[in-house]
């Protein structure tokens, strides 16, 4: 059974929303209004923030940037130089790989530089 | 926004963000006007003490230690505000809050008796002690329960208990001309 003195008061006429709908969001928007201020505030110093945490990142990548790029140009001018030097002669992984062993002619240079070239070598001038 | 925790729009609310603001003002506007009003005793004041109390939170925000306990910060900061406010109010004339006048669809009559009723309810809240007051029109006006005004006022959950009791007693005894001042729970 309820105890008497734990029921519970009915304290809504002390509720300036009683009778009254929009007392609630009138007072939050009172509220917003006298906030509205520091809002701005806020937004314009996390605004700030963002653009010096990118400036200062640009600070640091856009050289790190260029020095990569001029980096990767190097090695790509020095890979084209050297391209165009002599052949080099086949590995047995390039020979297996690329199935090139046909119509390949065999010198004595060459063929000493792997051990199915050197056969090749080997068979050709034994017939 | 109604899905966020209080923690996660108080982040919001730290960059500016209105609408995380305003979600915080809908949750706990009530339960800052209850305190207020505990502190105040009147209305127009705690309505004065709920205003400056948030627009003081949201100038202090990084100050809120633990975002996701902003309820308990933010009622510390409305008791400190009626403080001040209770203290100015004897120095200076009240000026009316510049919201619209409520609409009622009352009659006089109606209208007299709960303006009757509101004042002895009034006097016999001003009577109790502070706390009191405040856990009274927390748990019974804005409808939190026994643990969230423990952990949001910093008070043991038993204690809470013993004041909403002997409140509600002391109110009982007040009001006890009015026949329907009570409801069952």
């Amino acid at each position: 059974m309820m105890d008497r003195e734990d029921r519970r008061p009915d304290l809504s006429v002390l509720d300036p929303g009683l009778g009254d709908a929009g007392y609630w969001e009138r007072l939050r928007a009172a509220v917003l209004a006298g906030a509205a201020f520091e809002l701005a505030r806020r937004r314009e110093t996390a605004r700030a923030s963002v653009t010096a945490v990118l400036s200062s990142w640009s600070r640091k990548l856009i050289p790190a940037t260029l020095a990569a790029a001029a980096a990767a140009a190097f090695l790509a001018l020095s890979e084209n130089a050297s391209d165009q030097g002599e052949p080099q002669p086949l590995a047995l992984e390039d020979v297996l790989d690329e199935g090139a062993a046909e119509g390949l002619s065999w010198t004595a240079e060459n063929a000493a530089a792997s051990p199915v070239a050197f056969m090749a070598f080997v068979e050709g001038h034994g017939r | 926004m109604k899905d966020s925790t209080d923690a996660e729009l108080v982040v919001q609310a730290k960059l500016g963000d209105r609408q995380a603001f305003g979600e915080l003002v809908r949750r706990y506007q009530g339960a800052a006007y209850a305190v207020a009003r505990a502190c105040t005793g009147s209305h127009e004041d705690a309505e004065d003490a709920v205003q400056e109390a948030f627009v003081v939170a949201l100038q202090r925000l990084e100050e809120c230690r633990h975002p996701g306990k902003f309820a308990g910060w933010l009622l510390a900061i409305v008791r400190n505000r009626s403080r001040n406010l209770v203290r100015r109010e004897k120095l200076r004339m009240a000026e009316p809050i510049p919201l619209d006048a409520p609409e009622t669809s009352r009659g006089p009559a109606a209208e007299a008796e709960l303006a009757t009723l509101r004042q002895d309810l009034e006097e016999a809240l001003a009577k109790l002690p502070q706390v009191q007051r405040e856990i009274v029109l927390l748990y019974d006006l804005e409808g939190w329960k026994h643990g969230e005004i423990s952990e949001r006022l910093g008070i043991p959950s038993g204690t809470v208990r013993s004041h909403l009791h002997f409140a509600r007693k002391a109110l009982r005894a007040e009001l006890s001309g009015w026949k329907n001042h009570e409801e069952a729970v």
